[in-house]
């Protein structure tokens, strides 16, 4: 317990300090020198650390300085969209190695599992990694997993997935057990660890795209809610007429608010045919009247999902994220209407990692996981915190 | 040694009314007391509970200098960093008083205050309907609305302590269509001055008050019972929406009008049309008594606490 305890704080200030000398290792963790010693030389046996030169100082003798090694296994963060999937290599110490991304195959089912394995397999031999070095892998995806069949319900947009054993199948291509996780939950994580929302514990996250959905962090944890459905804010009852049958069935929020709604809303107004919501934003930036009415009305009805968070958990900060929310030009009109509906101001930003905030969350899970498998303590609940993207410091 | 925990004071301090109980080392009530609140404001407020504690020690035969925990519960949001009272309208001063370091000269460093609907919530999770459950809120209707939640198995305050403050909630006649800003759009809807205003604007003549409303609604008179339509209809798409957000176990009614049958049944029948998922509610168990049963559960066991403790 307490040899694991020491493994657990010498790997933290690796993983925030390094490169780092041994003297340093013990000021930061308060660990006597022998017992440094004993840690640094246990690290540098497995593979997790190694030595990246010495220190220059200016008097007296110079130091080793330690890092941890990409060696010391790898982790895989994967984000299944319904139009494109992204994959991101890492290693140990929070290194984004590589990414690759290619549009999802349309075919959907087992044909977008074969994408996911040959992608990802790629990936890791483009990198020299090979695939038994991945020790940790986390898949960002709409919907739903149901934990008795392994098929991923409620996404609509992929077809296939409803009746096949996503997870174990999976597992199986991959070589090792998946963790399953909700797309928006993955991306605010994403914006929490490098995006806009760094070292905030009560943040909001706001994806408007295909699909509306709300991810939720408090207190320094996601909100999963009872069943898992937390955040499914498609179905409030507000917005639209939620006793409409297409409110019962879609949604009534995401029936006005989802892509599909502002198409709708544009023809409903008069506008010209369009193929696509980005169309409606690109009329209403060329200054079409009927398009920037219906971008206003849809900014109305984002303030509106956005004041009902205020009102009730009260986040410090709120991301507009997805293909539509995280438009520049829509994040402002959302923060004008938010100020009429919410009391008390709350700061918006939009998100900073885009399209990658999924991937990036994925990969911040799986490197928790993979932390918490070499370093977790049972008495410890929560896992080590992350290194933030900038993670050179200069040793003390 | 004289660190052993012995009994909590515990308060729910109403703008018109206080609730004060001393509680033995598992949080239960052994003594308990109601009186006017002091209308002279703040001052004359914290004064009248160090009052209500040393009368409620002589009433259970203890030494009021062995009550070394306090909770009390207040009608506003508590700041989580520095205790400080905001969103309370009804006792002058109130938000410009150091009620936390007034307590704490008196009774010592464990002494916090929370909201009051929070503490209902953890009453109802303690001792009443909500017992087991780790995700819940606790609905408050009555003057006014406040939502207390428990969220796995913690009460939650919110970045600013405003979490719950539903008041504000965008539900009832389109929020942005000219009317003011600060006014809480759905506490607008379903707060008794909304629920009389109503009522009125339905043509009624007949009452005066939320009770004569519900009176009425016995009685089968077809404003009163329009009215109450209505309102459940609001409380209904507030409590779709709580849900959607949240995904929660169990949500408990509670307040003057959160515990009619009258509206509860109502709302209950609404949610099937608004909602396609079940939503469980319940009527809350402890009634007006959820709070003050809440602050002695919480100072007893040092939980919900985070808001304004040391």
């Amino acid at each position: 317990m307490t040899r694991q305890l020491s493994r657990r704080s010498v790997f933290e200030a690796l993983l925030h300090r390094s490169p780092i000398s041994r003297a340093d290792l013990a000021k930061v963790t308060g660990l006597s020198k022998q017992t440094m010693s004993e840690v640094v030389d246990t690290f540098e046996q497995q593979g997790l650390v190694r030595r990246v030169g010495r220190t220059s100082g200016n008097v007296g003798r110079t130091a080793v300085l330690y890092e941890l090694s990409p060696e010391g296994g790898h982790v895989l963060g994967i984000d299944l969209g319904a139009r494109r999937l992204t994959v991101a290599l890492a290693e140990i110490g929070g290194r984004v190695l590589a990414e690759a991304d290619e549009p999802t195959d349309g075919r959907g089912g087992a044909w977008v599992l074969d994408q996911i394995a040959r992608l990802s397999d790629r990936l890791a031999r483009d990198n020299h990694t090979h695939p038994s070095r991945i020790r940790s892998i986390v898949l960002a995806t709409p919907g739903v997993v149901n934990p008795k069949t392994g098929s991923i319900e409620m996404a609509p947009n992929i077809s296939g997935l409803d009746h096949l054993n996503v997870v174990g199948l999976l597992g199986e291509k991959l070589g090792h057990p998946v963790v399953f996780e909700n797309d928006i939950n993955l991306a605010l994580l994403g914006e929490i660890w490098h995006g806009c929302a760094q070292n905030l514990a009560n943040v909001a996250f706001l994806a408007l795209g295909s699909g509306v959905g709300l991810g939720l962090y408090v207190n320094g944890e996601l909100v999963r809610g009872e069943n898992g459905a937390a955040g499914e804010i498609g179905y409030l009852p507000i917005g639209g007429d939620p006793l409409q049958a297409e409110s019962r069935v879609q949604g009534c929020l995401e029936y006005q608010l989802g892509a599909a709604g502002i198409v709708r809303r544009f023809g409903e107004a008069g506008g010209s045919p369009v193929d696509s919501a980005k169309q409606v934003f690109e009329l209403a930036q060329s200054g079409d009247a009927r398009a920037i009415a219906v971008v206003g009305e849809t900014a109305r009805l984002a303030a509106l999902a956005a004041a009902t968070v205020v009102a009730t958990v009260d986040p410090q900060l709120l991301v507009l994220g997805g293909s539509i929310g995280a438009r520049p030009d829509f994040a402002d009109q959302v923060a004008r209407a938010l100020v009429q509906l919410a009391p008390r101001p709350v700061e918006i930003r939009t998100s900073l990692l885009g399209a990658r905030a999924g991937v990036v969350g994925a990969v911040s899970v799986a490197l928790r996981r993979l932390h918490d498998e070499f370093f977790g303590v049972a008495e410890l609940a929560s896992a080590l915190p992350l290194p933030p993207p900038a993670q050179r410091h200069a040793p003390q | 040694m004289s660190d052993a925990p012995g009994h909590s004071f515990a308060a729910d301090l109403g703008g018109t009314k206080l609730a004060a109980a001393l509680a033995d080392a598992d949080g239960r009530v052994v003594a308990e007391l109601n009186e006017p609140t002091d209308p002279r404001g703040a001052m004359k407020v914290a004064e009248q509970l160090v009052a209500s504690a040393a009368t409620l020690a002589r009433q259970a035969g203890i030494d009021v200098s062995g009550v070394r925990q306090a909770m009390v519960g207040v009608p506003g949001a508590v700041d989580p960093a520095s205790g400080r009272i905001s969103l309370i309208p009804n006792i002058a001063g109130l938000d410009d008083f150091d009620l936390l370091g007034f307590l704490r000269d008196r009774f010592g460093p464990r002494v916090a205050i929370e909201n009051d609907v929070n503490l209902a919530m953890l009453g109802e999770q303690a001792l009443g309907c909500a017992r087991h459950c780790r995700n819940a809120a606790f609905l408050s209707l009555g003057t006014g609305t406040g939502l207390g939640l428990l969220l796995d198995g913690r009460l939650f305050h919110g970045a600013r302590g405003a979490a719950g403050e539903i008041a504000d909630l965008p539900i009832g006649r389109d929020p942005t269509a000219g009317m003011p800003a600060a006014m809480g759009t759905f506490e607008l809807e379903v707060g008794s001055l909304a629920i009389m205003d109503r009522y009125r604007r339905h043509g009624g003549r007949d009452a005066s008050t939320v009770r004569e409303v519900f009176r009425l609604v016995e009685q089968r008179d077809p404003v009163a019972t329009a009215v109450l339509d209505e309102t459940a209809r609001w409380v209904a798409v507030a409590v779709a929406t709580l849900q959607s957000l949240l995904d929660l176990e169990l949500i408990v009614f509670g307040g003057s009008i959160g515990v009619r049958p009258e509206l509860y049944e109502r709302v209950r029948q609404e949610l099937p049309v608004l909602f396609s998922r079940p939503i469980a509610i319940a009527p809350s168990e402890l009634g007006d008594r959820a709070g003050l049963v809440g602050a002695a559960w919480a100072a007893a066991h040092a939980v919900g606490q985070k808001a304004g403790s040391p």
